[in-house]
């Protein structure tokens, strides 16, 4: 799988960092209207002018929404694949994402009463757990471990959550909650937020960076197999449903902010493997290091493709990570 | 005596089948043990059990003076190391990180009498694996490997599932002599297949049959009959000064 070459850690993160950096800059020229670095640096320094105000107060802020979900998506895709063993999972397939969207839906379109800045975290958090639990409960029952096992599991309850979800848009939503709102974010969508709403966004990404890193070293010892990471004093049956959750609650944050963007999770973990190995201490920020690069080039071609209209962004992932799936799918089963 | 470890009427049954009934055994601070016995007898389970892995049905086994299974997992992992019959990891580790692992514990600081990463390659003369992933090592080296990765911390007690089950002669041997020669100085069980490394190196022969402990004892337990029995063959028994070789035929049935 991996390259024989030996690692050189350092290196990887400095090459990875000026990869965002350019790809930041990038996105953030590019929108229907492309804009020169020069138009970037004045609106800045503080240029008054129409352009410069839409440059500050919409496109910047959306580039770092992008980045921000984007290391969302490459850390619940690392935890995922660490706490499943699993190359091939990914939050996305397993139906994590989707019970977090189907939470969400139901924040959006149901009146439950509760104010949705506080429904909508809450339940795409408990469609997350809910479904990640759920196929993982299934898998162990029908004592389907294995990798094709469970994900086979968790594309049919992908699809169950899915399918929910489209009857409960159809039936639910109306005049003030328009079909086409939530259909955008469904189909995966960075919202522009506020500079307030971005801090906020990127107060949880250091949060979740930070609960992810105390789960760390039991992902190391998880990958070693039940029976060994036992062995090495590592309480399984404690620590997994302990990494689920914390797994769950990024996938919640990814979701509510990004929609469903598949894929991300899948790809970014493995290019961060590539770079500084297999050891989660260091391979949970640089899958988010590497989600945010992969994200930022998604949504800014998501943003300038089809000038004024904007594709969804779970179209753009979806069509670059499709094959990247299909390549690993084909490798482990000739292995 | 004093016992280290502690088998006491252990039950444990799966799916409506019993694979092990009223089991009950000790093991001192030192020796050698080899469990033996034939497939689906049981050896397996009664390792996983004597670690602290599974929770028996019926019975406990104590460390020292505590149930095995109250003891915490990080707490029992330095007292217990255990060599698991397949070990494969999901990531393509180097022998560093490998090490690394078991020389941090999953809470708190490591004790300050454990050896650093370097130490343990050193006196394992591993260096020549340092950077190399596990899946190029072969299937001796990776042997060689684990059993250094498990003992880097010098457990009391080491319980190994069938280590060598997968090694050629040479490696087998190595293998089997490293841990032999351990049980001079500290406990180790081992549950494996080749009963005449088992008699020639092993202190303490335990013979697993159906669920039950059929044989209990030392070398000369090898011209026990019951040791035919267990296994279901006829054992040849051939003189091989000093020692007995065995030669399994299998039992004629009787009548057509």
């Amino acid at each position: 799988m991996t390259p024989p070459a030996p690692r050189h850690p350092a290196r990887a993160w400095l090459i990875a960092a000026a990869v965002l950096g350019v790809a930041l800059l990038l996105a953030a020229c590019a929108g229907h209207e492309w804009s020169s670095p020069q138009a970037l640096y004045r609106a800045l320094a503080g240029d008054d002018s129409l352009c410069s105000r839409l440059l500050l107060q919409w496109r910047l802020p959306r580039v770092f929404a992008a980045a921000l979900v984007g290391a969302l998506l490459g850390l619940s895709g690392a935890v995922f694949q660490g706490v499943f063993r699993n190359p091939l999972a990914e939050p996305y397939l397993l139906g994590a994402s989707g019970g977090a969207a189907l939470g969400a839906t139901v924040a959006l379109l149901v009146p439950l009463g509760v104010p949705q800045s506080y429904s909508l975290p809450v339940l795409a958090f408990a469609g997350a757990w809910g479904a990640t639990a759920l196929v993982l409960g299934v898998s162990r029952v029908a004592g389907a471990l294995d990798a094709a096992g469970m994900l086979l599991a968790g594309v049919a309850i992908a699809a169950m959550l899915g399918a929910l979800r489209s009857f409960l848009m159809l039936a639910l939503s109306d005049e003030t909650v328009s079909l086409q709102v939530v259909m955008s974010w469904v189909l995966g969508g960075i919202q522009t937020p506020s500079w307030p709403g971005l801090g906020l966004l990127a107060a949880l990404c250091v949060a979740c960076l930070l609960a992810t890193s105390r789960i760390a070293h039991g992902l190391d010892l998880l990958g070693l197999g039940t029976r060994a990471a036992q062995g090495f004093g590592l309480d399984v049956a404690r620590f997994t449903p302990v990494a689920v959750i914390v797994g769950s609650l990024v996938v919640a944050a990814a979701v509510a902010y990004g929609g469903l963007v598949a894929f991300v999770g899948l790809a970014a973990p493995h290019i961060a493997r590539w770079m500084v190995g297999p050891l989660h201490r260091a391979l949970l920020p640089a899958s988010a290091l590497t989600g945010a690069i992969v994200v930022t080039v998604a949504d800014a071609i998501a943003r300038s493709a089809l000038p004024p209209a904007e594709i969804p962004l779970g179209l753009v992932t979806a069509v670059a990570g499709g094959p990247f799936f299909i390549v690993l799918l084909a490798r482990r089963l000739r292995s | 005596m004093n016992l280290l470890l502690e088998a006491q009427h252990l039950g444990v049954s799966r799916r409506h089948k019993s694979i092990l009934r009223d089991v009950s055994i000790g093991f001192g601070a030192t020796g050698s043990v080899a469990v033996i016995g034939p497939n689906g007898a049981g050896k397996s389970t009664l390792l996983a059990l004597l670690a602290g892995l599974e929770t028996p049905a019926q019975g406990e086994v104590r460390l020292g003076a505590r149930r095995v299974v109250d003891v915490p997992a990080a707490e029992r992992a330095q007292a217990i190391g255990f060599m698991p019959q397949h070990f494969e990891p999901h990531w393509d580790l180097v022998l560093e990180e490998l090490l690394g692992m078991r020389l941090t514990p999953p809470r708190g600081k490591a004790p300050a009498q454990w050896p650093t990463v370097d130490e343990v390659i050193a006196r394992n003369q591993l260096q020549a694996f340092r950077g190399r992933r596990w899946s190029t090592l072969s299937g001796g080296e990776q042997a060689r490997v684990l059993l250094a990765t498990v003992l880097a911390t010098d457990p009391p007690i080491l319980l190994a599932d069938e280590p060598g089950a997968a090694l050629d002669v040479r490696h087998r041997l190595t293998l089997v002599e490293a841990l032999a020669q351990r049980g001079r100085t500290r406990l180790v069980i081992v549950a494996m297949h080749d009963l005449d490394l088992a008699f020639r190196h092993f202190e303490r022969i335990v013979v697993v049959a159906d669920g039950r402990i059929a044989i209990d004892g030392g070398e000369e337990l090898i011209h026990a009959a019951l040791l035919d029995e267990s296994f279901g063959v006829v054992f040849d028994r051939i003189g091989v000064p000093p020692g007995v070789m065995l030669r399994a035929r299998l039992r004629r049935q009787a009548g057509p």
